[in-house]
């Protein structure tokens, strides 16, 4: 076994769990962040990219409303590339409540949440896909986040304050030694090893997962719900503002232009497995009625991939344990000491991407209460590495890229063959980030890189990063092929509940190249493929 | 007897030309291009059958389940549809109908096949072989294929890469940029003289297809210029191998006399009693009625979009409106591997590949339907697509000119 | 900036259809010849995810238009239309003053046709075509057009009228290098028509804007089909509208809705009513209707078809009435596009370009007959005629000749 020795260490590599890191470490702390899988797997990869205004809340939850006001323009700055300042709308639908959108307006100045009314026409005239029917339009300053644009930002500056961020471990122990927790045990998936990390404070940030992790150390009564809720990718931006239904919430109210695609979200049904999420066809066509409400046409609209995500939603006694959508958005901090007796453990669960900071925030806030420290938080000055310039993304942003290369006088013709032709992603960009993480699947590559994540869906560019894997050295045939047959069967998890339309003629003719002319099915077997 | 074939895949140019050659006046309208740019390029007749390999294929169409295309073409059709296509296209097809061939791809799986081009045909079997990848062609990983086709126990591979461009100023070039290079002469001695020195003795050369786009021997060329085998592995679209054989049967179809309306779709049929009477075509500014005494429908499967499923779960035949026979129970599948039943989707045709209703009812006398639009099939788990295409345009036609005659 | 127009969305969603499957790629003749073009996959569908409002992408200034590639898309995408449209995004910034002035035929014409021995020996001078290289941009051996001295109009105004036929009545629409430059072509589409039975009128007519929407001024374009609408309807109601000029009938069938987005009640009206003068005679024939006792013509003459001919999805309708005429040999070029594509041709940094478009055509050309070729559409004609110096007439030529109307040797010189 091996054996590390730390200050703090902080389970869960989602956006919450390297916000508390990050802070931790700004802060001078020695930090450990473990993490299961790869980083943002979990619930911060799997929602529908909204960077909140804090509109959404302003009638329900005023007080969220205002945290998001405020963070919105922070994770702007400090997490500049993940985020698109794309502005947002709250449409009333032809059949909504007109009425809403004066609740809507008056808490939204409640809030300070900034909002305006615009002419419907103004509203059609920059969105034209949007429902001529619409009654009302109500301009936000939504945005769109990559969640795992920000999460690796975020990892990367805790890793600059010293942090060390171990991705593929596993907890399977919390040691505690006279009611205070002692060490974290992990498994390292990728080695087979065994690491027991000393520490003197654990801060358990797994989301969905929380309550099994505080069950290793012996806490039983944590209730996390979660709360699964899928979502829809659509080929290509059918609008480039986030367009809101100006109701009190509701499935399907939503639709997100995140780089390439727009996506619409979402439902919120009590899952039993945060590891088992399932894609019922009946939520996807639920999304595909809502999606008509906004934009007329959208049913015919091509899907490209729909993926299931669960909140970590901390059951509330004021509400059913059945009914997730009315229980606190806001954060929840459950702190062991008081509730059991044992010291040196912190869980943090609830919330939402918006306000990670800030909840990272809190948490280590009480962990220094608790360690006696007074040390300031700064995580909202400094940001992170990648977003110095403070230029936010751009969708043109890869386009300019590969026509800057291919630009007369850029002294030389490109030299950087373009990978994955949906997305643009250049040779390159694989090899580099495969250098630097070298133990990472076709799956982590692609939710830094959005390999695979365009109209095609892999049917293409899965074969040339296999073949690029292998020819760089990165796997041997048999791991590469391993590779990509997980892939494949990965992607097809959210394939299979959305195929209609266009999406269909794609699948047909990527099972005829895969499956038809390269005959993927009969490659030699090998003993594991894992999902 | 005017006809009007619908679909330029290799259903529709076979159809069409042979309706030519028998002296019928052909229209064939197409939307755009059919499916050969996307293929293989080789003609699969059946190369796996439950899962497992068929070695005699004419054996697994001979006893082809009720409901599978092959039941309604028979043995027979398929079989002159292999000669008429060895024959039409001596440089581009060979081989023996009677057995598949196993042939490497390019992820380095052996896969079955019945005719194939010339240039591949010196990888089945081979057991040395080294695979050449091209720098900058980004279809084709050598290592990969080679670290594959050892795994299978059945050939032992290296590989190497050397980069000659397709033409300057280009890192990220296509197989059909490299096919258009070696149409030139010249470029056979440039691949030759990177490749020998990397060579040993009674090793066999693979290559991606890009040997010529319209220059048959480049291949051969080469092989006499290295003293050693060579043969073409077919690459994803754009398929060097697969648009030859577009290019030589549309020439085909044209010096038969085929006339060619390209690039508006057919959206519908105008009926006299339970004859079809005229197809709609969408021209460009206006409808066009294309009457004629037969029509043969030859759009292919879901993957032109013949067949589509709509949101609601509906599969629809999108030219004509025809009644499609689609398999109980779940259409799709959770698991990515298994065969997805919808892909089964399309039309039943009686033996003569007329379309028929759900009660088994011959829907128009006098159309027909043929190729990847029919029900029944699994055409890419099977390898079966470029048999039931050939076969049933050879049985329309058969039934067709006999008909008329 | 951005540009608005209603017809930007229309293109934008077909690109749902694409599956990649690069069959525009493989028939691209531009991405054939050079790899300065990144090819229409990239440029259409795939780049077009990644617009919004900027100009960030300039390779697709490289497309050409032809439109082969929504020709052949399997898919239904309208790859060209998407190319054109960011094109016009990308022209708003930035727009060369040759663009401007190549795309504004009709004033062109009129400055030329009076002047015209002095404008074709101006034109034909190399020190001149430098120097309106270098200030303008257009290449100095760039095909120009030769100008007549006579416009149609004002033959056609110096007619006596003639009576109205027994087979009713036409509308002719000469389209801008009909009334000016080619003008021979129109007097013999007249001419057939007449023969055949038919009344023609004529209405003063404009710009149908085509040169003006293939360079990206869709404001300019939008305005000048409408009223090229307009004019056409004067003539009357329901009649059929028929013309030689093949590009100016694509641009009224279906270019202006699908690439600028113009929906309007006058051009569905026109758009539905236009018709290609071989493709109104081939749907004569298809009715029984064409008299079809041609003398023989023993010959062997090369055809090509023009893109814009193409991409209105007939076939090939001068392929079939010539098929007619007994011992006529019309060979099929079977080649992509002559190059020329508008005005693509013209420009200084194209012309090499758009030369090894063509050069298979050109090729073609002259090993089929040396003396006379085949084609539909003004620019293309010209861009023949100068690259393989085979003279290059519109297929209406041959069947004037077919009925008498004039003979082969004006056509071809005798001993040739």
């Amino acid at each position: 076994m091996r054996e590390l020795s730390t200050d703090v260490v902080v389970v869960g590599g989602g956006a919450t769990g390297v916000g508390a890191a990050r802070d931790a470490a700004m802060r001078g702390y020695s930090v450990v962040l473990v993490e299961r899988a790869d980083l943002g797997q979990g619930t911060t990869g799997r929602f529908h990219g909204l960077l909140h205004s804090g509109g959404r809340y302003v009638v329900s939850d005023p007080g969220s409303a205002t945290e998001c006001a405020a963070e919105n323009a922070i994770v702007g700055r400090i997490n500049a590339d993940a985020v698109e300042r794309t502005g947002g709308y709250f449409v009333t639908g032809p059949d909504d409540d007109p009425g809403f959108a004066d609740k809507f307006l008056a808490g939204a100045a409640t809030a300070g949440v900034p909002a305006k009314e615009i002419d419907v026409a103004e509203a059609l005239r920059c969105e034209p896909r949007l429902n001529p029917g619409i009654r009302r339009a109500i301009e936000v300053q939504d945005g769109t986040v990559d969640g795992w644009q920000l999460v690796w930002g975020v990892a990367r500056s805790a890793i600059g304050h010293g942090a060390k961020v171990l991705t593929y471990h596993r907890v399977t122990d919390i040691v505690v030694r006279n009611g205070a927790v002692e060490a974290v045990v992990c498994h390292d998936a990728k080695t087979g090893e065994d690491v027991r990390i000393a520490c003197s404070f654990v801060i358990n940030a797994g989301g969905p997962w929380s309550a099994q992790i505080a069950r290793l150390a012996g806490c039983e009564d944590v209730e996390v719900i979660p709360g699964r809720g899928i979502m829809v990718a659509m080929s290509h931006r059918l609008v480039n503002r986030v367009i809101n239904r100006c109701i009190y919430p509701a499935d399907g109210d939503i639709l997100v232009p995140v780089h390439t695609v727009s996506i619409i979200g979402t439902t919120d049904v009590r899952a039993e497995d945060p590891d088992h999420l399932e894609i019922p066809r009946k939520e996807v066509q639920q999304m595909l009625d809502a999606g008509e409400v906004l934009v007329p046409g959208f049913r015919t609209s091509r899907a490209l991939h729909a993926w299931a995500g669960a909140r970590p939603l901390v059951k509330d006694s004021r509400v059913s344990a059945s009914d997730t959508r009315h229980m606190s958005r806001g954060m929840s901090v459950l702190d062991h000491a008081e509730r059991d007796n044992l010291k040196g453990l912190l869980t943090i669960t609830g919330g939402k991407l918006t306000t990670y900071r800030l909840m990272a925030e809190h948490i280590i806030d009480r962990m220094c209460e608790q360690l006696g420290d007074t040390r300031p938080c700064t995580t909202a000055d400094e940001p992170v590495p990648g977003s110095e310039s403070g230029h936010n993304y751009l969708v043109t942003h890869r386009l300019k890229d590969r026509e800057a290369e291919r630009a007369p006088g850029s002294g030389d013709v490109p030299t950087d063959p373009i990978i994955c032709e949906c997305e643009l992603m250049t040779r390159s960009m694989f090899l580099d980030l495969f250098e630097q993480q070298p133990d990472a699947g076709f799956d982590d590559l692609r939710r830094q890189l959005r390999l695979g994540m365009g109209p095609c869906q892999g049917g293409f560019c899965a074969l040339r990063a296999t073949g690029l894997a292998c020819d760089a050295g990165h796997a041997d045939a048999t791991a590469a092929t391993n590779a990509l047959r997980r892939f494949l069967t990965n992607r097809w998890i959210g394939l299979w509940p959305i195929l209609y339309g266009d999406q269909v003629r794609q699948t047909a003719l990527d099972y005829w190249i895969l499956q038809g002319t390269l005959d993927v099915e009969h490659l030699p077997e090998t003993e594991e493929v894992a999902s | 007897m005017k006809t009007v074939v619908i679909g330029a895949g290799l259903a529709g140019l076979v159809a069409a030309t042979r309706l030519a050659q028998e002296g019928a006046d052909v229209v064939l309208a197409t939307k755009g291009l059919g499916g050969l740019p996307t293929s293989q390029g080789t003609i699969d007749v059946w190369g796996y059958r439950d899962g497992k390999r068929v070695e005699a294929p004419l054996d697994a169409v001979a006893a082809a389940p009720a409901g599978h295309p092959y039941a309604a073409i028979g043995v027979g059709a398929v079989k002159d549809g292999l000669a008429w296509l060895a024959e039409h296209l001596p440089d581009w097809l060979t081989g023996d109908a009677a057995a598949n061939v196993w042939l490497p791809t390019a992820v380095g799986a052996l896969r079955p096949t019945c005719l194939c081009q010339p240039g591949m045909l010196a990888g089945a079997g081979a057991t040395r072989v080294v695979i050449v990848g091209l720098a900058r062609l980004k279809d084709f990983q050598a290592a990969l294929i080679a670290g594959n086709l050892t795994r299978t126990g059945r050939v032992e591979a290296r590989a190497i890469t050397i980069d000659i461009p397709a033409r300057s100023g280009e890192a990220d070039s296509s197989a059909l940029t490299y096919a258009r290079a070696a149409d030139e002469p010249g470029f056979a001695a440039h691949l030759a003289a990177a490749i020998a020195p990397s060579l040993g003795s009674g090793e066999a050369v693979g290559l991606p297809a890009i040997l010529g786009l319209h220059t048959p021997g480049v291949g051969r060329d080469l092989a006499d210029r290295l003293g050693h085998p060579v043969f073409e592995i077919p690459l994803p679209p754009p398929s060097v191998a697969g648009l030859r054989l577009n290019d030589a049967l549309t020439t085909l179809a044209k010096a038969a006399g085929v006339r060619v309306i390209l690039g508006s779709p057919v959206t519908g049929l105008k009926a006299e009693g339970d004859r079809v009477r005229s197809v709609t075509l969408a021209s460009a500014g206006h409808d066009r009625d294309l009457v004629a005494d037969v029509f043969v429908l030859a759009t292919g499967g879901f993957e032109t979009g013949a067949l589509a499923l709509d949101s609601y779960g509906t599969v629809t035949e999108t030219a004509l409106g025809l009644p499609v026979r689609v398999p109980d129970g779940d259409l799709i599948g959770a698991d990515y591997w298994e065969a997805q039943p919808l892909f089964a989707a399309g039309c039943a045709v009686d033996v003569s590949m007329r379309v028929l209703d759900a009660g088994g009812a011959v829907v128009h006398p006098n159309l027909y339907a043929i190729g990847g639009v029919l029900a029944g099939a699994q055409r890419w788990k099977e390898k079966s697509g470029d048999g039931i295409a050939v076969g049933s345009a050879m049985k329309a036609v058969a039934a067709i000119m006999g008909g008329e005659r | 900036m951005s540009l608005d127009f209603a017809g930007h969305e229309f293109a934008r969603a077909s690109l749902d259809h694409c599956v990649k499957c690069t069959i525009c790629e493989t028939q691209c003749p531009v991405a054939a010849v050079t790899p300065a073009y990144p090819g229409p996959k990239y440029i259409g569908p795939q780049a077009e995810r990644f617009r919004h409002g900027l100009s960030v992408d300039h390779s697709l200034d490289y497309c050409s238009s032809c439109g082969i590639c929504t020709l052949s898309c399997p898919q239904g995408v309208k790859i060209a239309e998407l190319n054109s449209q960011a094109r016009a995004v990308m022209k708003a910034d930035h727009m060369p003053l040759r663009d401007q002035l190549i795309s504004r035929t009709t004033v062109m014409g009129m400055f030329m046709t009076p002047v015209a021995p002095l404008a074709n020996m101006a034109l034909g001078i190399s020190p001149l075509r430098v120097i309106v290289e270098k200030t303008v941009g257009v290449h100095r051996h760039a095909p120009m057009p030769h100008a007549c001295s006579q416009s149609f109009m004002s033959w056609w105004k110096k007619r006596p009228e003639k009576p109205e036929g027994p087979r009713g009545v036409v509308v002719f629409f000469h389209g801008c290098a009909g009334g000016y430059f080619e003008v021979e072509t129109s007097k013999k589409t007249i001419e057939v028509l007449e023969h055949l039975g038919f009344k023609v009128l004529v209405p003063k007519q404009g710009c149908c804007g085509l040169a003006e929407q293939s360079n990206g001024l869709f404001d300019r374009a939008s305005a000048s089909v409408l009223k090229l609408c307009d004019d056409l309807r004067a003539a009357g109601k329901d009649l059929t509208i028929i013309s030689s000029s093949g590009s100016c009938t694509g641009m009224l069938k279906h270019e202006a809705h699908e690439i600028m987005g113009v929906s309007d009640e006058r051009l569905r009206d026109v758009g539905t009513r236009v018709r290609d003068v071989m493709e109104f005679l081939w749907e004569l024939h298809e009715a029984g209707e064409l008299p079809e006792d041609f003398p023989r013509i023993d010959l062997t003459v090369p055809y090509h078809a023009p893109c814009q001919l193409k991409s209105q999805g007939m076939g090939m309708p001068a392929l079939d009435v010539l098929g007619l005429i007994p011992g006529l040999t019309v060979v099929e070029s079977g080649r992509a596009c002559c190059g020329i594509a508008g005005t693509y041709g013209l420009k200084r940094e194209k012309y090499a370009v758009a030369q090894a478009v063509g050069k298979p055509l050109f090729d073609m050309v002259r090993a089929t007959n040396p003396h006379l070729a085949l084609c539909d559409t003004e620019t293309c004609r010209w861009q023949i005629s100068q690259s393989s110096g085979v003279p290059t007439v519109h297929p209406i030529s041959l069947v004037h000749v077919a009925y008498g109307l004039s003979e082969l040797r004006q056509l071809i010189p005798a001993g040739a």
